[in-house]
């Protein structure tokens, strides 16, 4: 496999991966559900999540293919996405946890006026999401050598550095 | 071989141990208590219902009995809104509560949302509600905590006291305080005396009880420790009918023990799993109510699940001379 096709395959992984965590809750639930002998159910969660999922996707494919031509080291993303994937994972299903069992009076209430719990729901994976990028940010920055830039990764970098600092 | 510096062995450490934990805290912990419990908001029932459209005479009253109820979510709204429809064809004017009517919470800050929103058209229809008191915290013992809980339901329900009887039609009821320190422990001579002379002196044709925890159970919980000891022979030595109970989050029926029909209607708005003891008439995992209708010497009990199909339906017999 050469260089460039085992960074898509990574990439897309990495996003697929991302996606299937942040889509685990709202399945969990709606089979937990369906096997406590409700007919059937809304797929406003699952609609939701699909929704914050593809959204991680997009985001995570293009950080990747970004931070491919840019880092000093593949394995500096690798971790970088190893660790957002951790925060995504985690944050996707506590997150729905601590504001659904937290503030269930709320969530009647606004249930009751219409406000339909897809928004509640994409809202709170929505910060994980968030969280996630922020994670895989964070530490691709803190990995990558700081200083001045190095040609090593070809001149694609070097002329996108200098325009990112200029 | 990978050479790793000190910032990427670190990250990458980090990332592992992260990766290892979170998988052990989602599926050990999150996973099952997002699944568990009914967190989901949902609209409330939107049914008209024809008020005191129910037919209580001396020989007949239906009534319906509902267990563990106290999320105000969605599968809550679920069973609440069945039974709103169930009235619709076979009207009732009492629901008979076994218990954790409220849960996440204060009951009196969560009184709307667990109790007058899901249940609201049949209070609006003049239905009477009934409580037998439940736990909230999965033991059988009260903590400080429960007893407030217990005294602001009794409050807001206008339930005369933790154990008391009512009767309606051709049926006396018997609510009962399971725990232990009332039923079980120390202070269980005083309940099961105040029970012994209740079901003496009662004069219907039918007997029913109502508790939180059951005697007898092949759900999660299981039977509760004691019951069958101390409290069953007093049950079956004045020939009661029916038993409800709840706890276990579940429907099972029991096969008749010393002629006393034993039921789990645990479904009110969350389920868990239920296995299979050699008491075991039925049992299944599913949100549900059951319907009861007395008619002359005939009890005849029905289970319904939230999309109206029925899951269990028994028939007994007043026994004479009793």
């Amino acid at each position: 496999m050469s260089g460039r096709t085992a960074d898509v395959a990574v990439a897309a992984g990495f996003a697929l991966a991302g996606f299937v965590v942040v889509l685990v809750p709202a399945v969990a639930v709606r089979s937990e559900v369906l096997n406590a002998g409700v007919g059937s159910m809304d797929d406003d969660i699952l609609a939701a999540s699909a929704a914050m999922g593809a959204v991680h996707m997009v985001l995570a494919w293009r950080r990747l293919r970004d931070e491919e031509r840019m880092a000093a080291r593949r394995l500096h993303l690798w971790i970088a996405s190893l660790n957002a994937l951790v925060v995504l994972a985690l944050s996707a299903s506590v997150l729905l946890l601590l504001v659904l069992y937290w503030f269930p009076d709320e969530h009647a209430s606004l249930a009751n006026r219409g406000f339909p719990v897809f928004l509640l729901w994409a809202g709170v994976q929505g910060v994980a999401v968030l969280l996630a990028e922020a994670t895989a940010r964070f530490f691709f920055w803190w990995l990558e050598p700081r200083g001045p830039p190095r040609s090593s990764r070809g001149g694609a970098v070097l002329t996108r550095r200098r325009r990112l600092r200029s | 071989m990978v050479v790793m510096n000190r910032r990427e062995f670190l990250a990458a450490g980090v990332g592992l141990v992260g990766a290892t934990a979170t998988a052990g805290t989602l599926a050990g912990a999150v996973w099952p208590l997002l699944t568990r419990e009914d967190l989901l908001p949902g609209k409330a029932p939107d049914v008209q219902l024809i008020p005191r459209a129910w037919q209580t005479a001396n020989d007949r009253l239906s009534f319906v009995a509902l267990g563990d109820n106290g999320s105000g979510g969605r599968q809550a709204l679920a069973v609440a809104e069945r039974m709103a429809i169930t009235y619709q064809t076979a009207p009732y004017g009492l629901v008979a509560l076994l218990g954790d009517i409220c849960y996440y919470g204060d009951f009196r800050r969560r009184f709307d949302t667990v109790f007058r929103r899901p249940l609201g058209p049949l209070i609006d229809a003049g239905v009477g509600f009934e409580l037998a008191i439940g736990n909230h915290d999965n033991a059988l013992h009260f903590s400080n905590q429960g007893l407030s809980a217990i005294e602001a339901e009794l409050e807001l329900l206008g339930t005369p006291g933790r154990y008391y009887t009512t009767s309606h039609g051709p049926v006396d009821f018997f609510f009962l305080d399971s725990s232990i320190p009332s039923l079980y422990g120390p202070r269980a001579p005083d309940q099961l005396d105040w029970l012994d002379d209740a079901l003496t002196s009662s004069a219907n044709q039918w007997k029913v009880v109502a508790l939180h925890h059951p005697p007898y159970s092949s759900g999660q919980h299981g039977s509760t420790p004691g019951a069958q000891e101390r409290l069953a022979p007093v049950l079956s030595r004045h020939h009661v009918d029916l038993v409800l109970s709840g706890h276990d989050h579940n429907y099972e029926r029991i096969e008749p023990q010393h002629g006393v029909t034993y039921v789990v209607s645990g479904g009110g708005c969350k389920t868990t799993r239920v296995g299979r003891s050699a008491f075991t008439a039925v049992a299944e995992r599913t949100l549900q109510f059951l319907h009861v209708e007395v008619v002359d010497d005939r009890m005849t009990a029905t289970c319904v699940r939230t999309d109206g199909s029925v899951a269990d339906r028994f028939t007994l017999r007043a026994r004479e001379g009793t």
